[in-house]
C-alpha cells in the first residue's frame, strides 16, 4: 500500500513539473526575452548605447567566436531546435558575415521582414538588400553598416617612400597591382615593409574573384584572382616586402605603434576600431598618422547583417532594431560621429561627405565617409557561397605554411584540399 | 532479540542483493552514457549522416565505405590516418618517457625514509598544479609565450642567444617538442601522486630486509620497488596511454586547429573532430572513433600482457604458503 502511495506521488509531482514548465502563452503578445546571437561584443556595444530595450524585456547576448566556424555551429543548433524550444528559449535575432549569410537567408530558419512590418528603405546600399534577400525575392534582415574595403596607409612612411601623403596623390601612386610592388620595393629600400600580414591583400584579390568557390555541382574552383594573390604573395615574402604574420595576429598589430615599419593596410570603416585599436590610442604615437585611398583594386570585406530568426516572438521589437540601426538618421549620424563606422544610409553618408568642417582626427583630418562613399556605390554582390567563412579562413592558413617556407605549394593545397573533404563531405576537390 | 530470533528462524539472511542496489546507479549511468553512445558510434559508422549547411544529409547506410575511404592512400600516397595515429604515438611517447622517469624517481625521493625530505606536502602540492589548469588556457599561455612577439622571442633577442624572432610554430621538432613538454607538465605531478600511493602500500620491511642484506639504493628499486609497483605501474601506464591516443586540446589549441607544420602534430582525435565540427559527419567520425577504440584496445592489451608477463608479482606465493602453513597450524 505505502509503494502504491508513494509511487503515485511520484508521478504527481513529475506530472507537475511538466505542467508547469509550459506556460500558456496568449497569441498576439510580445516576448519578454530578446536572444541574439553574435560572434563579438561590437554590434552589442551601439545596440546597449543607441538603442532602448523596451521595458520588462530581458536580452540575452549569446555570444561565440567566428574562429574555425564555431559560430555557425553554435547557431545552427540552436535554430535547428527552434521548432522544439520555449518560446523565451528561441533565438529572435542573429548576426550574420557577408561570407555565410547565404546558408541562413536561404533557408526556413530565417523570417521575411514584411513578417515584422519592416520595409526596407531607399537610402540603404542595394547590395546589403541583395545579400539579405533569399532566392524567392523575399528579404529576411538588414545591415547596419556598409563596408568597402580602402588602403589604410600611414601617412609618415608614405611621405619618405613617395614623397607625398596627400590621399588623390598617393592613389596615382598605388592605382595597380604591378605600382603596387614597385613601391613595395621602394619601401624595403627604405627599410620599411608594404603590408604586415601574408594575407593582407586577400581579400582585395578573392573580392574580385569571377567565379564562386564552389560550383553548381559542388567542384571546389580556383579562381584566377586567388592564384594571382599567391603569386603576389610569393613575392612579396622572397623580397622581404611583408611579415609573416595573420591577419589577426599580434605581430601585425604591433606594427600599429608609433615605431611600426608596415605602411599598408587594407580594410573597411570598421577595421579602426575593431583592428587598429593600437593606432588610435594617442599614447601608443600613431594617432593621426594614417590616411586611406582606393587602392589598387576595389572590393569590399566583411559587413555585418541584423536576420530576423523564423518562430521569434519579439517581432515588434525586431522592426524597431532593424529601423534604429538603418533609417534613423539620428542613430546613424552618431554611429559615425561616435564610432567611425559606416552607415547603410545614403542620406547620412551624403551629409557627412558634404560636410566641409568634418574631418576623421584619426585619419589626419581625411573626410573618410566622402572617400568610403565614392567606393561604396561600386560594391556588387556577386560570387557568394554558403562555404567562403572556412574556406578563405583556411587556404590562408595552409598557404601560411607554404609561404614561411615549412612545405611545398603542392602539399599546402593538398592540405586545404584535405582539410576542405574532412570539412564538407559534399564538395568535390581537385 | 526478537531480530536474533527471526533471524536465527530463518536461518540466513543475505544482505548481498543490497550490494547490487549500491552499484546499480554507476551501471545505470555507464550504460546511458557510455555504452549506448558507445554501441551508436559503431552503429554510426556504417552510415552516411550529415549536415549539408542547416540541411541534413542520410542516414544512408553505406557498409564498410567510411573505412575504406579512411584507408585509402591519398594523391599523394600515404594514408592519413595512420599518419596521424603515428602522430598521436610519437606526441604521446615524447611526453611520457620524461612523464614516468621524473615521476619514478620523485616518488622514490618522497617515500624514502632515509631522504625523509621536508616540506612533501608543499612540493606535492606544486607539481600537481599544472594539472589543475584547464589544458586549453595551458596551451593558449604556451601559444602567447613562444609566439614571434612573444617573451620568449624577446628574450632570445635582448640577450643576443638569437638575431631574430624565432618561428617556434614553423618546425615539426619544436611544435612536437611543445606539446610533449606541456603534456609532461601537465600530468607528471599526478602520476608522481598515484607512484607514491603504490610505494607506500609495500611492507616497509622488506625495504628494510634489503638494505641489512647489502642491496644499495639502485638495487633496491630495480628489485624490490619496481616488481612490487608493477600493478600500479601499469595502471598508469595504460590510463596514461588511453589519454595519450585521445590527445586534443593541448595540439588543438596550440597549433590553432592546424597541427601544424604540414599536419605533422595533428592527432587522431583532432582528425576526428574535423570531421565532427562543421558538418556533424557522423558517419566518418563514427569509423575514426571506432578505429581508436580498437587501437587502444590492442595497444592496452600488448602494453598489460608484455609487462604483466615480466613481474610476477613475487610476494604473492611466499605470502601464501604462510597463509597455508597457518592453516595447518590450526
Amino acid at each position: 500500500m505505502k509503494k502504491l502511495v508513494s509511487v503515485v506521488l511520484c508521478l504527481l509531482m513529475v506530472a507537475a513539473i511538466v505542467t508547469i514548465g509550459k506556460p500558456a502563452a496568449a497569441e498576439d503578445a510580445q516576448g519578454k526575452v530578446f536572444n541574439i546571437y553574435a560572434w563579438n561584443e561590437e554590434f552589442k556595444g551601439f545596440f546597449e548605447k543607441y538603442y532602448t530595450v523596451p521595458e520588462g524585456v530581458t536580452v540575452n547576448w549569446i555570444i561565440n567566436p567566428s574562429d574555425g566556424g564555431v559560430y555557425q555551429q553554435k547557431l545552427d543548433e540552436a535554430l535547428l531546435n527552434q521548432a522544439t524550444a520555449a518560446d523565451d528559449e528561441k533565438v529572435d535575432m542573429f548576426l550574420a558575415e557577408a561570407d555565410y549569410i547565404g546558408k541562413y537567408v536561404d533557408s526556413d530558419y530565417t523570417m521575411g521582414i514584411d513578417k515584422i512590418g519592416f520595409a526596407n528603405a531607399d537610402t540603404m546600399y542595394a547590395y546589403t538588400i541583395q545579400a539579405a534577400t533569399d532566392s524567392n525575392g523575399v528579404c529576411k534582415g538588414v545591415s547596419f553598416q556598409c563596408c568597402p574595403s580602402a588602403l589604410i596607409y600611414r601617412r609618415s612612411i608614405a611621405k619618405d617612400v613617395l614623397g607625398t601623403d596627400e590621399p588623390d596623390e598617393v592613389q596615382a601612386k598605388l592605382d595597380s597591382w604591378e605600382k603596387f610592388e614597385a613601391v613595395a620595393a621602394d619601401a624595403k629600400a627604405k627599410g620599411y615593409y608594404m603590408t604586415a600580414s601574408f594575407a593582407e591583400t586577400y581579400r582585395a584579390f578573392s573580392n574580385n574573384c569571377t567565379m564562386p568557390w564552389v560550383d553548381a555541382e559542388k567542384n571546389l574552383q580556383f579562381d584566377p584572382q586567388i592564384e594571382a594573390w599567391i603569386a603576389q604573395t610569393e613575392k612579396f615574402m622572397e623580397n622581404g616586402y611583408t611579415l609573416t604574420a595573420g591577419i589577426w595576429d599580434d605581430e601585425k598589430n604591433q606594427q600599429m605603434f608609433a615605431d611600426g615599419k608596415t605602411m599598408c593596410f587594407f580594410g573597411p570603416a570598421w577595421y579602426f576600431n575593431f583592428c587598429m585599436g593600437n593606432a588610435q590610442d594617442p599614447e601608443k604615437g600613431c594617432f593621426g598618422d594614417w590616411a586611406i585611398c582606393e587602392g589598387p583594386m576595389a572590393h569590399f570585406w566583411g559587413g555585418t547583417w541584423l536576420l530576423a530568426a523564423e518562430g521569434s516572438d519579439n517581432t515588434e521589437m525586431l522592426k524597431d532594431i532593424f529601423e534604429t540601426f538603418t533609417v534613423n538618421e539620428d542613430v546613424c549620424t552618431k554611429l559615425v560621429a561616435n564610432e567611425a563606422q559606416y552607415p547603410n544610409n545614403t542620406v547620412v553618408v551624403d551629409k557627412f561627405a558634404n560636410d566641409a568642417s568634418y574631418g576623421n582626427a584619426f585619419l589626419g583630418g581625411q573626410n573618410d565617409i566622402l572617400a568610403f562613399s565614392k567606393l561604396a556605390g561600386n560594391i556588387k554582390w556577386e560570387n557568394h557561397t554558403n562555404y567562403d567563412q572556412l574556406l578563405n579562413e583556411n587556404l590562408q592558413s595552409n598557404m601560411q605554411e607554404y609561404f614561411k617556407g615549412s612545405v611545398d605549394k603542392d602539399t599546402a593545397l593538398a592540405n586545404f584540399y584535405q582539410y576542405v573533404n574532412e570539412t564538407y563531405p559534399e564538395i568535390v576537390t581537385p | 532479540m526478537s531480530l536474533d530470533n527471526r533471524g536465527r528462524r530463518k536461518s540466513s539472511i543475505s544482505y548481498a542483493k543490497w550490494g547490487y542496489f549500491f552499484i546499480l546507479p554507476f551501471f545505470i549511468v555507464y550504460i546511458l552514457f557510455t555504452l549506448v553512445p558507445q554501441v551508436l558510434t559503431i552503429y554510426n559508422s556504417f552510415f552516411t549522416n550529415y549536415m549539408d549547411g542547416l540541411k541534413h544529409v542520410g542516414p544512408e547506410f553505406v557498409g564498410l565505405k567510411n573505412y575504406v575511404s579512411l584507408f585509402t592512400p591519398n594523391k599523394q600516397g600515404s594514408i592519413l590516418i595512420l599518419k596521424y595515429a603515428g602522430n598521436t604515438m610519437l606526441l604521446w611517447l615524447l611526453g611520457a618517457i620524461p612523464q614516468f622517469v621524473i615521476a619514478l624517481l620523485l616518488a622514490v625521493f618522497f617515500t624514502s625514509y632515509r631522504l625523509n625530505i621536508k616540506g612533501q606536502g608543499f612540493f606535492k602540492t606544486v607539481i600537481y598544479m599544472p594539472n589543475l589548469i584547464m589544458a586549453s588556457a595551458f596551451s593558449m599561455l604556451f601559444f602567447t609565450l613562444f609566439s614571434k612577439v612573444g617573451p620568449v622571442n624577446q628574450v632570445l633577442q635582448q640577450t643576443g642567444l638569437a638575431d631574430k624572432a624565432i618561428d617556434f610554430f614553423a618546425y615539426k621538432g619544436t611544435v612536437r617538442g611543445l606539446i610533449a613538454l606541456m603534456n609532461f607538465l601537465m600530468w607528471f605531478g599526478n602520476t608522481t601522486i598515484v607512484l607514491m600511493a603504490g610505494i607506500m602500500g609495500i611492507d616497509q620491511s622488506l625495504f628494510e630486509a634489503a638494505t641489512i642484506d647489502g642491496a644499495n639504493a639502485v638495487k633496491v628499486f630495480f628489485k624490490v620497488t619496481l616488481p612490487l609497483l608493477m600493478p600500479i605501474f601499469v595502471y598508469c601506464l595504460i590510463t596514461a596511454m588511453i589519454g595519450g591516443i585521445q590527445m586534443f586540446d593541448v595540439p588543438q589549441v596550440l597549433t590553432n586547429r592546424l597541427g601544424m607544420p604540414n599536419r605533422t602534430s595533428f592527432t587522431l582525435v583532432m582528425y576526428l573532430n574535423n570531421y565532427l565540427s562543421t558538418s556533424k559527419n557522423y558517419g566518418m567520425s563514427g569509423a575514426v572513433s571506432v578505429i581508436i577504440f580498437i587501437i587502444t584496445g590492442i595497444l592496452g592489451g600488448i602494453v598489460y600482457r608484455f609487462l604483466s608477463a615480466q613481474y610476477k608479482d613475487p610476494v604473492d606465493k611466499p605470502r601464501r604458503a604462510r597463509r597455508a602453513k597457518k592453516g595447518e597450524d590450526k
